[in-house]
Order: C-alpha cells, then sequence, then structure tokens
C-alpha cells in the first residue's frame, strides 16, 4: 500500500477526468481575452462573457492532437533536449526576484545575477536547459526586463532556453530573438511556460502568450495548481479537478490555434498554511502532487512537469536537503519529464541563491543517477571476470573496475565522503562555504560559448532597438 | 449567564448559537453596550489572542469571524451612532494588470475579523477606482497588494494619486515581490510582510 501514491487505480483517474468534463461543461474557463475568446467562438464553443465551456468531444480532440514527445533545439545542437517519456530534464530556479546571501540577508536580485547564473547553467554537468528568468532582475525596468534576460541567456549560455510569456510582447520578443539565430523556423527551438490563475482562470498575459507560442508551433508547458484550502478545497480530490480542468482548457486553446502544438502538462497543488493562510510548496502534498502530475501526464500520453528542489528553508539546512530531496526523489520515480526550479531555490520559490544551486547540482546529479537504468549486458554481468576470481576477490586490481571507476558511480562534487580525522581538519568544513568555493571555481571556468558574430551584432541591435523605442 | 453564551459562541465558531445568544440578551432587556462589548466584541478580541499565540488555525479564526458577525447582525437594528462598530475603513485591492488576490484576500478577512470595516475592490484595480472607493467611503486606510513585479509600478502610481486626492487615508502595500525598501521608496506610510502585521499596521494607525 505504500507504494499507492505512484500506482493510481485507473477509476480514479477516469474520476477526476470525468468530474473535469464536468467542470469544464458546467462551470467553464475564464480567459480574459477578446482575441481568444473570437478564436473559441469561431470553433463553436459556447462562451458567456469570457468564460468558456468545453464539450467532451473538444477536450478528446484536444488530447489526440498533442504529440506524445518532441525536441527542443538549442544554440548547439550536442546539447538539443527531447522531452518524451522515460526522459528527465532539468532547469534551475524561474523567477525569484530576490537572492539570499550565505549570511541569510534577502536583496533584490539584479541583472549581474542573471549573468552569473547564466554562467553556472552553461557549466552545469546536470542541468539541460536554462529556464532563461533564472531571477528576475528588479533594477532594470520590468517592460523590457525580457530583452536585457534573454539576451545574456542567448549570448552567454548554448543549451536550450525558455521564452517569456509575461505578455504578448515579451513572448514576441522572444520569437524574433530566436529568430535571428534560427531563422523562421517552425521547430521547436524554445520551451515556454504557461502558469493559470486557481481557481479555473487565466491570466490575460498567460492567454496572449499561449497564442503566440501556439501560432508560432513553439512548446508550452500549461501548468495550474490550487492552493489547497484557498483557491481550491482542502482536499486533493476536489483541487485536482479544478487543476486538470484549466490545464486542459489552455491546452484547447494551444490545439485550436495550431494543433499539433507541443505541450508539457502541468499540474501542482500545495498546501496552504493553515496557520498564517500563507502559501507554502515544499510539502509532502507537494510530493504527491509529483506523483499525481506524472500519472495524470502519462493517462493523456502527454510529458508531464513538476515543481524541482524546492525548500520553504532560506539557508543550507537539514530542511533544504530533506524537502529538496523529497520533491527530486518523487519526480524522478514517478518518471517526470521536466523539472523547472531544480537547483537554486529558496523559501517557497521566493529567492534564490548560489550556495543552493551548487547543493542542489549535487542532488540532480544523484537523481539522474538513480533514474539511470541499471545496465544488463554481457560486460555488466562480467561472469568471466567473476568465476576466474572465485573467492579471492580483489576487483579493486581489475581493468574491468578501472575502466569504469569513473563513470559508474555518481560522484559528488559538494558532499563529503571521508574519515571522521579529515572531516574534522576540513577547512572550509561548512557545506554553504564549501559551495562558495565551488562557486567561485565555477564561475572561473566559465566560457562564453561560440557565436556567430554577425548573430551577435543582430541580437544585441534588436535588443537596443526594442529598449530604445 | 447568556453573555457568556454569546462569548463562548463565537468561540465555538457557531454561528446560530451567537445569533440566538444575542436575541435572547435583547429580549431579556440587557443593555445593548454589554452584548456589544462584552459578548461580541470581547469574543473578537479573545479570538485575536488565540490566532496570535497559535491556538486557532486561520480558518477557525475565520469562522469565528463569522459567528461574531451573525450575532451582530441581531444586534445592529439595536445599535445607535454612538455604538461603534468598526475600528475604521479600510479600501483594499490588487493592482492593476494583476490578477492574484489570495494574500489580498487574506489581509482583508483578518482586517474585518479585526473590527476593521472593509471595502475590498477585488483584483487589477486601476489607480482612479481606489482612489473614487477612499473618497467614498472616507477611508482611513488604502492597501494594495501586488504579486508580479511587472505590476508594482502600478502601487507608486496609486499612492501618488491618493496623495494627490488630497484625502486623509494612509497608503499601506505588501505582497510577495514587495519590500519595505520599496515601500519607503514609493512613499507607502506603511509595509506588512504578512497579514497579521498588515492588521497591526492597520491598528497602530488608527491611534496616530
Amino acid at each position: 500500500m505504500n507504494k499507492a501514491i505512484l500506482n493510481f487505480k485507473q477509476k480514479n483517474l477516469d474520476t477526476i477526468h470525468k468530474y473535469s468534463l464536468q467542470l469544464l461543461h458546467d462551470t467553464g474557463i475564464k480567459f480574459p481575452s477578446e482575441k481568444a475568446l473570437e478564436i473559441f467562438k469561431k470553433h463553436g464553443f459556447h462562451i458567456d462573457g469570457e468564460i468558456v465551456f468545453f464539450e467532451e468531444k473538444d477536450i478528446q480532440k484536444t488530447i489526440e492532437a498533442v504529440p506524445s514527445a518532441f525536441s527542443v533545439k538549442a544554440r548547439n545542437p550536442e546539447k538539443s533536449i527531447r522531452i518524451e517519456e522515460d526522459n528527465y530534464v532539468m532547469a534551475p530556479g524561474y523567477g525569484p526576484p530576490f537572492i539570499i546571501e550565505p549570511s541569510g540577508e534577502k536583496r533584490d536580485a539584479t541583472m549581474a545575477d542573471v549573468n552569473k547564473f547564466c554562467k553556472l547553467v552553461q557549466t552545469s554537468k546536470y542541468l539541460d536547459f536554462n529556464s532563461s528568468i533564472v531571477v528576475q532582475p528588479t533594477e532594470v525596468p520590468q517592460e523590457t526586463a525580457h530583452l536585457d534576460i534573454l539576451l545574456a541567456t542567448l549570448l552567454m549560455t548554448d543549451k536550450p532556453i525558455m521564452g517569456s510569456s509575461v505578455s504578448e510582447m515579451a513572448a514576441r520578443d522572444s520569437l524574433k530573438l530566436a529568430e535571428v539565430i534560427w531563422g523562421n523556423t517552425d521547430e521547436p527551438i524554445m520551451i515556454s511556460l504557461v502558469d493559470s490563475l486557481s481557481p479555473l482562470q487565466y491570466a490575460a498575459e498567460m492567454v496572449d502568450s499561449i497564442m503566440v507560442y501556439a501560432e508560432a508551433g513553439q512548446p508550452l508547458i500549461v501548468h495550474s495548481s490550487c492552493s489547497l484550502g484557498s483557491t481550491g478545497p482542502i482536499t486533493i480530490a476536489g483541487s485536482l479537478v479544478i487543476s486538470n480542468a484549466t490545464t486542459l482548457a489552455g491546452i484547447c486553446l494551444a490545439q485550436l490555434i495550431n494543433p499539433g502544438t507541443p505541450i508539457v502538462y502541468g499540474l501542482g497543488g500545495s498546501p496552504t498554511d493553515m496557520k498564517t493562510g500563507g502559501y507554502i510548496n515544499a510539502s509532502p502534498e507537494d510530493a504527491k502532487h509529483v506523483a499525481i502530475v506524472t500519472a495524470m501526464g502519462r493517462y493523456y500520453n502527454m510529458p508531464c512537469r513538476s515543481q524541482g528542489a524546492l525548500t520553504e528553508s532560506f539557508s543550507l539546512d537539514y530542511q533544504a536537503g530533506m524537502e529538496s530531496a523529497i520533491l527530486m526523489t518523487t519526480a524522478a520515480l514517478s518518471g517526470v519529464n521536466v523539472s523547472l526550479h531544480a537547483c537554486g531555490t529558496y523559501g517557497s520559490m521566493l529567492a534564490m541563491s548560489y550556495e543552493k544551486f551548487i547543493a542542489d547540482e549535487d542532488l540532480c546529479g544523484a537523481i539522474k543517477k538513480l533514474i539511470q537504468p541499471v545496465e544488463f549486458t554481457e560486460d555488466a554481468f562480467s561472469m568471466d571476470m567473476i568465476k576466474e576470481l572465485g573467492t579471492s576477490g580483489n576487483y579493486l586490481m581489475q581493468t574491468h573496475t578501472m575502466k569504469r571507476c569513473r563513470s559508474e558511480f555518481f560522484i559528488p562534487d559538494l558532499n563529503i565522503r571521508t574519515i571522521h580525522s579529515k572531516w574534522l581538519k576540513m577547512e572550509p568544513r561548512d557545506i554553504t562555504l564549501r559551495a562558495a568555493e565551488i562557486l567561485e571555481k565555477r564561475l572561473n571556468e566559465y566560457k562564453k560559448p561560440e557565436i556567430d558574430q554577425d548573430v551577435e551584432k543582430r541580437l544585441v541591435k534588436y535588443v537596443k532597438e526594442r529598449k530604445g523605442a | 449567564m447568556a453573555l457568556k453564551d454569546i462569548y463562548e459562541a463565537v468561540l465555538a465558531f457557531n454561528k446560530d448559537a451567537a445569533a440566538d445568544g444575542v436575541r435572547y440578551e435583547l429580549e431579556a432587556g440587557n443593555e445593548i453596550d454589554k452584548i456589544l462589548n462584552e459578548g461580541l466584541i470581547g469574543a473578537m478580541d479573545e479570538v485575536g489572542k488565540r490566532y496570535s499565540s497559535g491556538e486557532f488555525f486561520v480558518p477557525e479564526m475565520l469562522q469565528a469571524a463569522q459567528a461574531m458577525k451573525a450575532g451582530l447582525e441581531v444586534l445592529k437594528p439595536h445599535l445607535s451612532s454612538e455604538h461603534t462598530t468598526s475600528k475604521g475603513v479600510i479600501v483594499i485591492g490588487t493592482v492593476k494588470g494583476d490578477l492574484h488576490d489570495i494574500g489580498k484576500n487574506l489581509v482583508a478577512m483578518m482586517m474585518e475579523g479585526a473590527g476593521f470595516k472593509v471595502v475590498d475592490l477585488g483584483a487589477d484595480i486601476d489607480t482612479e477606482k481606489f482612489v473614487k472607493a477612499a473618497v467614498e467611503h472616507s477611508a482611513s486606510v488604502v492597501a494594495l497588494s501586488a504579486l508580479l513585479t511587472t505590476t508594482m509600478p502600478a502601487m507608486e502610481a496609486t499612492i501618488v494619486a491618493v496623495k494627490e486626492a488630497g484625502i486623509a487615508a494612509k497608503t499601506i502595500i505588501g505582497g510577495a515581490p514587495v519590500t519595505r525598501a520599496y515601500a519607503d521608496k514609493i512613499g507607502a506610510d506603511g509595509y506588512s510582510d504578512d497579514a497579521p502585521g498588515a492588521v497591526e499596521l492597520a491598528r497602530k494607525m488608527m491611534t496616530t
């Protein structure tokens, strides 16, 4: 029974779907956008004000149109990623406007931090794509911040990127910048996040982002989540129906605009802190939703997205480790395909930390190793060697061991493996200070990836002209 | 005896019992002042204490407030202008371009629970609407919420408009991306990083 959370009964998944259809049909989802409402109307949907109602056939068509797998190209083709079942890709934090210093002090994030995180993402062994808005810089004008962020992201990293969804203009700018690199293409060259608003609606800028990216054939992570007991029922079942219905509605819009738009299905749920009414998202209930989103993703034959290494803590302590690990392990064992916030977040996603980023990389590395299938080749069985060595058992001396000694196991960069006497003499010993040392080393190792000079000039020019406008 | 019943009914989140208790006291000819202050307001003060100490959770505090309101509804027709049931008027809303309202709702509910009259404008509220409501309701405090960094500038615009309108209302702001430094920068009269803090702020502002 203790594996029940990873093995949902078909009848319960069917009920979630059935009630979602009911909600979509009877209550509807709010889309505050004239243009979106026109699109729904054109396809024969019943509308009342800004509320759109969905028939079962609309949802069925939606589900059938979504591809079960797709790739996202990177500026460096070797770093392109595959979003599909049995694959798990990770990106760092997305959106926090603050940094927590090792002292515990909270400060505003700036473009200097955006640049620094680009260097970390680029040199990361475990992060597969750049969330672009690893932090939200607060010292630049907010209407054009996305331009500064994307320029840094495109120049400083050559892994796949995320587009901006803060406004229609920002989404269009994201596509225009990508066009400078790839030309006019409908192949996926970025992925963008659309978050609905619970309960049962989307904010205007998110609807605009769905429309812009779908039209361009660019992938969308469509994500819904309730604050249990605050924006949805305190019980998971009820909140699931709200979130599932809302996510399906957003995916439907994308498919109406451009059937076959690649989608990553997103669903979460967080308990409200009943002592304060506050938002928390590093709880066992959040982890349950990580398992649930995978079940729902498989149910609809869509890749799925979960939260990453989240914690309520503001320092690199047991709580940060425990909460981050519970979420990431649940994601790994459930079979999640995409995690944002896999590195660096503190305090319910409100802030980023460089030291937590470094620590979370060990977690991501360990997780990737955990889900790597056990190898059952003849070389892995190594029967000849076993028979030859018999009871002498000296495997450390064998060539077979030496060949694999650097690749067979996970080797942490930050976590210690040492004897007590050495641990006592470690300088520094504190994990936060050791993480800071690794941070320095990584920043010094960073090399700007190659980029065609003309492409770079055009990217810089586009941003300059748009900001000046 | 029955005054205590009203008090206990509020603390037990029992709307019907609170209303019945008030009705009983009125029929018995008891003093309106006593029913109001010892039965209802006194009970809410105790609710506030239990919430602050962590004994009551938020939903329990809100249910207690509902029970108190139920009792107050029965009492209202008997109250004269001397009886102040409201500590002050709070006009609250999420600023223009921002639909997020959980935090704002929590502040509004707690303000009401603390005895303020709350005019909740909702979310995505433009400057003019804030000012109009503040004037219309003679607001003591205008409270602004934002979750998006892109909508924070609307807070400054609203604060400027409130000042230019020449009304006495103080302005307080809050929301996940908002900081005390930002509040000081844009000339807000107060900032709180959580809902109970907002209520405390408003309470202090009433006495100054």
